[in-house]
């Protein structure tokens, strides 16, 4: 009998496993529990976005922008209709503003749902994650009204709306919002002080503000490690300037600044701030204005290029467009937040256990079909 | 009770030239084949409830479609199941990929054999029957490793080496908290330990509360003991919080990921006879077993008005607190203590022990393990260690000892 032989093993997580969010794979080197080395694997979901975009109109690509991060569809749509308006000089009405700025929260707040509902399911709590879907399905039901889909809308277009809000929607969106303090109470209850989940959440995966600078991680899991950038504030967009609301930071209540449970925390203030912006939008909403007065007939930016950013429900999200002067754009490429998210995983899943890299996988919350693209 | 049904057999005049041995012979068959009914039943019916109360608990009505409420849900997932290919991969260990589901299978289904269900419903009357439940639900962790290691999957390696590891770690300080009773009765007859919990006396013998003489109200360590027994066996039987073996968003699921059909089945059908066995375990050893609670039909009267008022009590708090009102507790309560104060009958079924109370209990633990399955996040595999033996193992040494020093102070044993 020779020394008894012990090496890493290679353990292939995903495409198909419960907790990859989609379909990514990661390559984990294992020494028992221990996790030594991550390998995400991406492209499982490749749809060929940008290319499309360079064969489609304008306002063809609007649909697509939904379908990359299928989970904030009106914030895709918005950043990418932002740019091109950008581009044509187009002044939008009130109106058309602030239902963008109401529709954009109401989506962070459906996404974050999700995200920190896939969360608690990731580390075991299952209920939790019913009573995130409870509401987001009264969000999805007040996105049906306006756009008559649930999850992929088409509803923010170059230059407008695809239609204006149906009457009972701005009292729906109120009650909504009356009832939805209790709700994240509920979700606190169960899920943000229950001690094993601190134990699981709390101390794990903690990324330093240099770590999140250096690999371009944004959004929240940016803010969970205590640096103050959110585009809405930084550099406000559309009309975020008229409106009172805090930046939620990661301050380590429970463990280190920057650990998985600040950055699953920090979703959840998000989300009632977000509420926030929602109740002084509609509170300002004004009653005239035409949402499709300002779309253009005939779609074609002068020749030039644009980098116009926003801030969507997973971090930056970029859309560089190049015109050559014709109906189709020569160039779209979207800087999407959750490709640099997961880029992390590596730098601080290491040296974790399996258990925790899912945790820390959970906690960045990324979207496949964004990534792939 | 095998023995009791061989007499039984042989009281017939046909049948009294069988002689003692066939009969017997055939009582066991029968005896046996009633276990594993039990087993069976009690699988489909659980699952059905468990989903129900998830459903419940998650403002959900679950399974609605097949049968009044869904009632024959998993009656048709277990045809379902019986019609699956049985796929076996094939770089798999096949004899231990095939015998794995029904090594866990039989050893959870023969501990059964030593649970008393009422006085008289008793397979087999052990002098050592704890010791005997014990350990043969140990076996079951030798048929998880078994079926994970067969099925040559990295997952379900894992799945059984956590699997192992946790169910030893949580035997030791669970067979401890058993030992504080078997301290305090001096046999591990299960039966004997049942009747030792009979009457309502004071609470600890010196806090003038009556309450019934269970073991969990004999003295302050046993209190304790009873949530360290229940804490380590949810670990024992792999339930959330300690579910990690088969941790689905980890694991896929666990040991049981290359398993399909009926052998699959028969993890889910060992699963729940697992969780009944703790859940009659804690009964029999804490909660008096088939004692009824109530010492004669006036205390069954009491006890119930009383109970009535804490229902009431509770779901004016609940309605102040949640604004939701739930009427179901109150109305439950209330129409059984009409009912008792109405037909003094009643009152005195109440009182006497039987099966309905021993199903009663092991209803409600199953319904606290549900509960903390629908409420809890998982633990992680080194806090689960952690857990048994640095916080639970201590503690119930500690408690072994206190219990015997307890017992010293208040005469019940003499040195």
């Amino acid at each position: 009998m020779g020394r008894l032989h012990a090496e890493e093993m290679i353990l292939n997580m995903g495409p198909q496993h419960p907790s990859t969010h989609g379909v990514l794979r990661l390559k984990l080197r294992t020494d028992g529990e221990i996790v030594s080395h991550i390998e995400p694997v991406i492209g499982y979901l490749h749809r060929s976005f940008e290319k499309h975009a360079e064969n489609l109109e304008y306002q063809q690509v609007t649909p697509f922008c939904g379908r990359c991060d299928y989970l904030a569809a009106m914030g895709s749509e918005h950043g990418y209709a932002m740019a091109v308006e950008k581009m044509m000089g187009i002044e939008l009405p009130e109106r058309v503003e602030y239902l963008r700025v109401i529709f954009a929260e109401l989506q962070r707040i459906a996404s974050h749902l999700v995200a920190v509902g896939t969360f608690g399911l990731d580390v075991g709590a299952i209920t939790p994650f019913i009573y995130c879907f409870r509401e987001r399905e009264l969000i999805l039901d007040l996105f049906e009204m306006a756009s008559g889909a649930r999850l992929l809308y088409n509803y923010i277009w170059i230059g407008g709306l695809a239609h204006d809000i149906p009457p009972g929607f701005v009292e729906k969106t109120y009650e909504f919002l009356d009832n939805f303090d209790t709700r994240v109470a509920e979700y606190n209850q169960i899920l943000t002080g229950n001690k094993i989940f601190i134990e699981r959440a709390a101390d794990i995966g903690v990324m330093t503000p240099e770590v999140a600078i250096n690999y371009g991680v944004t959004g929240p899991s940016l803010r969970a490690s205590g640096v103050n950038i959110d585009i809405r504030r930084t550099q406000p967009y559309s009309i975020y300037d008229r409106f009172d609301f805090d930046v939620p930071l990661g301050e380590g209540a429970q463990g280190t600044v920057g650990d998985s449970w600040d950055r699953y925390y920090v979703r959840v203030r998000e989300m009632e701030e977000s509420a926030r912006i929602i109740r002084q939008a509609l509170d300002q909403l004004p009653v005239e204005g035409d949402v499709k007065s300002a779309i253009p007939r005939r779609i074609r930016p002068p020749k030039g290029e644009i980098y116009s950013r926003s801030e969507n429900a997973r971090g930056e999200l970029g859309y560089y467009v190049v015109s050559n002067g014709k109906n189709v754009p020569l160039r779209v490429k979207m800087r999407s937040p959750a490709f640099s998210n997961l880029s992390v995983i590596n730098e601080i899943g290491q040296g974790w256990m399996i258990s925790d890299v899912i945790a820390i996988l959970g906690s960045l919350d990324i979207v496949l079909g964004e990534i792939d693209r | 009770m095998i023995q009791a049904l061989a007499n039984w057999i042989l009281s017939f005049d046909i049948l009294a030239g069988l002689g003692n041995p066939i009969a017997w012979g055939l009582s066991l068959f029968v005896v046996s084949a009633l276990i594993f009914a039990f087993v069976a039943v009690n699988a489909i019916v659980l699952v059905y409830f468990e989903r129900k109360v998830s459903a419940f608990m998650q403002v959900r009505l679950g399974p609605m479609r097949v049968g009044k409420f869904g009632s024959l849900q998993t009656v048709a997932d277990a045809l379902k199941l019986l019609q699956k290919e049985d796929i076996i991969p094939r770089s798999a260990d096949k004899i231990l990929f095939l015998i794995g589901p029904w090594v866990i299978l039989v050893a959870s289904v023969v501990t059964f054999a030593a649970i008393p269900f009422s006085d008289t419903l008793l397979a087999a009357n052990m002098n050592i029957g704890l010791f005997y439940v014990v350990s043969i639900s140990s076996i079951v962790v030798l048929g998880i490793v078994m079926a994970g290691w067969a099925s040559n999957n990295k997952w379900s390696l894992y799945g059984a080496m956590r699997s192992a590891a946790q169910i030893i770690s949580y035997e030791i300080p669970v067979g401890i908290t058993l030992i504080a009773v078997v301290a305090v009765v001096g046999s591990l007859n299960l039966q004997v330990i049942v009747q030792a919990q009979g009457g309502v006396g004071n609470l600890f013998h010196w806090i003038p509360l009556p309450l019934p003489n269970w073991f969990i109200f004999h003295n302050p360590f046993l209190f304790l003991a009873a949530f360290i027994y229940l804490i380590g066996a949810t670990a024992e039987i792999n339930r959330t919080p300690f579910d990690i073996p088969e941790s689905e968003s980890e694991l896929v699921a666990g040991f049981m990921t290359e398993y399909s059909g009926l052998r699959w089945a028969l993890f889910f059908l060992s699963e729940y006879a697992n969780a009944t066995l703790v859940a009659f375990l804690v009964s029999i050893v804490f909660l008096g077993g088939w004692q009824s609670p109530f010492a004669d039909y006036a205390g069954a009267q009491i006890g119930f008005l009383v109970i009535t008022l804490v229902a009431v009590m509770w779901t004016l708090y609940v309605k102040a607190k949640a604004q939701r009102l739930s009427i179901y507790p109150v109305g439950i309560s209330l129409v059984i203590t009409l009912a008792a104060w109405l037909f003094p009958g009643f009152a005195v079924w109440l009182a006497s022990p039987g099966l309905f109370w021993m199903l009663m209990k092991v209803a409600s633990i199953i319904f606290l393990l549900m509960w903390f399955r629908w409420t809890f996040p998982r633990l992680r595999v080194d806090q689960l260690m952690y857990v048994s033996w640095k916080v639970i193992l201590p503690i119930s040494l500690v408690n072994l000892m206190g219990v015997a020093v307890w017992m010293w102070l208040t005469g019940e044993i003499q040195f």
